[in-house]
């Protein structure tokens, strides 16, 4: 045991002190929060700076309301003919001509823009909206109702989706963009974690045949431990990393947010977007009902000490799971070059329970392809973090980390008998046939 | 204090070792002979307990070989490898602690070595910017350093420049007269007659010779001689007491290969020359190693 602990110390910190882990870990969450900080801000400055002159040419009699400007939209209604207006746009200061001719209500055609650059999607929305909203109003007006009452109609909804705790019967206020947010996360996560610590794995034995010091470590450990402690200390090395990532991007990130985007700004963005949906606004728009408030507040009622802890739980068994199998792939090859024909039958399931759980798993928490890809050790790790946010059953919980346990203990059994045979082979390409006959050697 | 009793060892398809016994005495030099694939380094694994024989079994001092022997034996591989980004003081430190040692202990042990093997500067390099031969000698102190009474050594000598061979030689032979078994694997026989007490030649999985290296030897003289004289003599007059196997005319000196007749002296032939002939040298042929090697080793061929 004193020997394992030993090789896991070395393998530890061999790895902890390069250069290159130091930088990543202190790189990724500012790199993370940077990338998030100039989305962020960028949408900011669109919602901020998208200003559309636009002159209206309207030919219509029927719409007796205008088209109303905002603060990201103004329209202008000229007196002129469409074909002078065309012409001049280039000189005139308009962005784009719009031009309403005579419709009936019920089939409103003929609707033109017209503009010197292609109208974005998001103009073209916004710009059918508005008259969606124009024509409503004055098919209501028409049916009799006072302009008084129309503005009292409008109302805002927000639909604050909560679950019952089964256990509990508790409420808890839960938000499927929340959940879907941190299922993203926690999965690609998962996914980028197995994949480089264990492909760490892989290369360390890898290293450890082309140095050749494989054989004299083993006369002095057995195989077993040296393998073990190998895949115990990388999996620590990775903890060490995560548990960084989490501490500085949750520092970074609070300190970004308190120094870089003062509140008052938070206000108008939400408030603006929540406007433009609503064309008159008429209520008052709180923060926290914006769509960006909305988020915050699910945020808040997801349970995070849960969703890591599982997450790290999961993490510890999808590791060791697949690092068994590379380290029998690397004791199996004398370069990394010749590691491909293994990797894919150990790459193809995890990739294919990453790119089920992101799409499948999101859509539909507790189908039946959810329930079985995070019951099956292959997949479990990624399928059951991107689960989590919805919240999963305890006893699905239970019965997904058993089969993990027992999973894991065996490749880790039938990676060893290969590891032993394999480390000790140079120079000769190995094939499936070869390794199933290592495994069954007796020792 | 090292008895291999009847191993066999077979791989797939290839039998690697064939009810091989061998006898290493205690405080003995002891070579492992055997051309390449001969089956030397399965026995050494089977010795070092990185893998298991099939049949047969292996006493250290007596006992059975287990795992509590592991820190008494030190193994030097013929493929030999360090960590390459770790420092040397560190590695030869962690070796050493796999092996057994206390930190404290090992440390002192190893600034004795490096300043005796004149490395004390080298702790905190590291192995990629060491030559070959360094970190030869890197390895060497890593397989001594726990004072094991069994060390092997597995074509010790490969890679050293001859100024290095020699200091690893005079550290062996003095661990070995403070009481350390040696067990030299090579194909190479030159360093065998200098440091070996004892050999086994094995070949194609069999042992095929064992015993002492004068032993062996006196086995394997034939009577043959180095004979060099100045003067007229007709070798056919003295047909009764050798028969020349090689002659050459030099300079008016004469250098015969003799052999001699069954019981038959190297005196009976000075006194049949002296009176006709001055004599410059006379010298026993004593094979080599390496002749009795190719010899042995070719006669298992044509069988």
């Amino acid at each position: 045991m004193n020997k394992v602990l030993l090789i896991i110390r070395r393998e530890y910190l061999s790895r902890v002190k390069k250069k290159s882990f130091i930088i990543m870990t202190f790189l990724t969450p500012l790199l993370i929060a940077g990338i998030y900080g100039l989305i962020g801000y960028f949408t900011y400055k669109g919602i901020k700076d998208t200003h559309d002159k636009i002159a209206v040419v309207s030919t219509n009699k029927t719409l007796t309301d205008k088209l109303v400007t905002d603060k990201n939209i103004e329209y202008k209604y000229v007196d002129q003919a469409l074909d002078v207006m065309k012409k001049s746009l280039k000189k005139s200061d308009y962005d784009y001509v719009l031009y309403l001719p005579e419709f009936k209500l019920e089939d409103p055609k003929g609707i033109e823009l017209f503009g010197e650059k292609q109208a974005g999607l998001s103009l073209n929305g916004r710009i059918s909206r508005d008259i969606e909203e124009l024509i409503r109003n004055q098919k209501l007006k028409e049916s009799g109702i006072s302009q008084n009452d129309l503005d009292q109609l409008k109302t805002s909804v927000n639909i604050e989706t909560k679950k019952i705790a089964a256990e509990t019967g508790k409420e808890e206020s839960s938000s499927a963009g929340a959940s879907t947010i941190i299922a993203f996360i926690a999965g690609i996560l998962m996914f980028m974690f197995i994949m480089l610590y264990g492909i760490q794995v892989m290369r360390g034995v890898i290293e450890e045949k082309t140095s050749r010091i494989i054989e004299v470590m083993i006369s002095s450990v057995k195989p077993f431990q040296l393998m073990m402690g190998k895949i115990i200390g990388i999996a620590l090395v990775g903890l060490t990393q995560f548990i960084l990532w989490i501490v500085l991007t949750f520092t970074i990130s609070t300190i970004a947010a308190t120094v870089l985007i003062d509140k008052a700004d938070v206000k108008k963005i939400t408030t603006s977007a929540e406007g433009n949906q609503i064309a008159k606004g008429t209520e008052v728009v709180t923060q926290t009902q914006g769509p960006i408030g909305d988020i915050q507040k699910n945020l808040a009622g997801l349970d995070f000490g849960k969703i890591i802890s599982v997450f790290v739980f999961f993490f510890l068994g999808g590791y060791l799971f697949y690092s068994a199998l590379y380290a029998a792939i690397g004791s199996a090859v004398d370069s990394e070059t010749e590691t491909q024909q293994f990797m894919m039958p150990v790459m193809m399931p995890l990739l294919l329970g990453y790119a089920l759980s992101l799409s499948v798993v999101t859509n539909d928490p507790y189908g039946n392809v959810a329930f079985w890809l995070s019951m099956i050790p292959f997949t479990s790790p990624i399928a059951m973090v991107v689960r989590m946010p919805y919240g999963v059953p305890g006893w699905e919980l239970a019965l997904s980390m058993t089969i993990l346990i027992i999973g894991f203990i065996g490749t880790v059994w039938v990676a060893s008998r290969i590891y032993r045979v394999g480390i000790l082979m140079y120079g000769k390409k190995t094939t499936f046939k070869e390794m199933f006959k290592w495994f069954t050697y007796k020792n | 204090m090292l008895s291999v009793k009847n191993i066999v060892k077979q791989y797939a398809t290839h039998r690697a070792l064939d009810q091989v016994s061998l006898e290493v005495e205690s405080g003995k030099i002891f070579g492992l002979l055997g051309p390449n694939g001969a089956g030397k380094t399965s026995l050494i694994r089977i010795i070092t307990q990185i893998t298991a024989p099939d049949s047969g079994e292996v006493l250290f001092n007596g006992e059975r070989l287990n795992s509590n022997h592991i820190s008494q034996i030190g193994y030097l591989p013929e493929e030999r490898g360090l960590y390459k980004k770790m420092e040397i003081g560190e590695q030869v430190l962690y070796l050493s602690k796999l092996k057994g040692l206390s930190t404290a202990e090992a440390t002192k042990r190893i600034k004795f070595w490096f300043e005796k093997l004149e490395m004390e500067n080298w702790w905190s390099k590291k192995v990629e910017d060491l030559s070959k031969g360094m970190q030869q000698k890197v390895q060497f102190v890593a397989t001594v350093l726990h004072q094991p009474e069994l060390i092997i050594l597995d074509e010790p000598f490969s890679g050293f420049d001859p100024v290095n061979a020699d200091i690893i030689k005079n550290e062996i032979l003095e661990l070995n007269k403070q009481g350390a078994t040696f067990i030299f694997s090579t194909h190479r026989m030159e360093s065998v007659e200098e440091l070996c007490d004892h050999i086994a030649l094995i070949d194609r999985s069999k042992k095929i010779l064992d015993g002492s290296v004068d032993e062996i030897k006196s086995t394997y003289r034939n009577n043959t001689y180095w004979i060099e004289y100045e003067g007229d003599y007709e070798t056919a007059n003295a047909k009764e007491i050798f028969n020349v196997l090689q002659a050459e005319n030099i300079k008016g000196k004469t250098l015969l290969k003799i052999q001699l007749q069954e019981h038959k002296t190297a005196n009976e032939v000075l006194s049949a020359l002296l009176p006709y002939v001055a004599i410059h040298r006379l010298d026993e042929v004593i094979p080599t190693m390496n002749d009795i090697f190719i010899d042995k080793v070719k006669r298992q061929d044509y069988e």
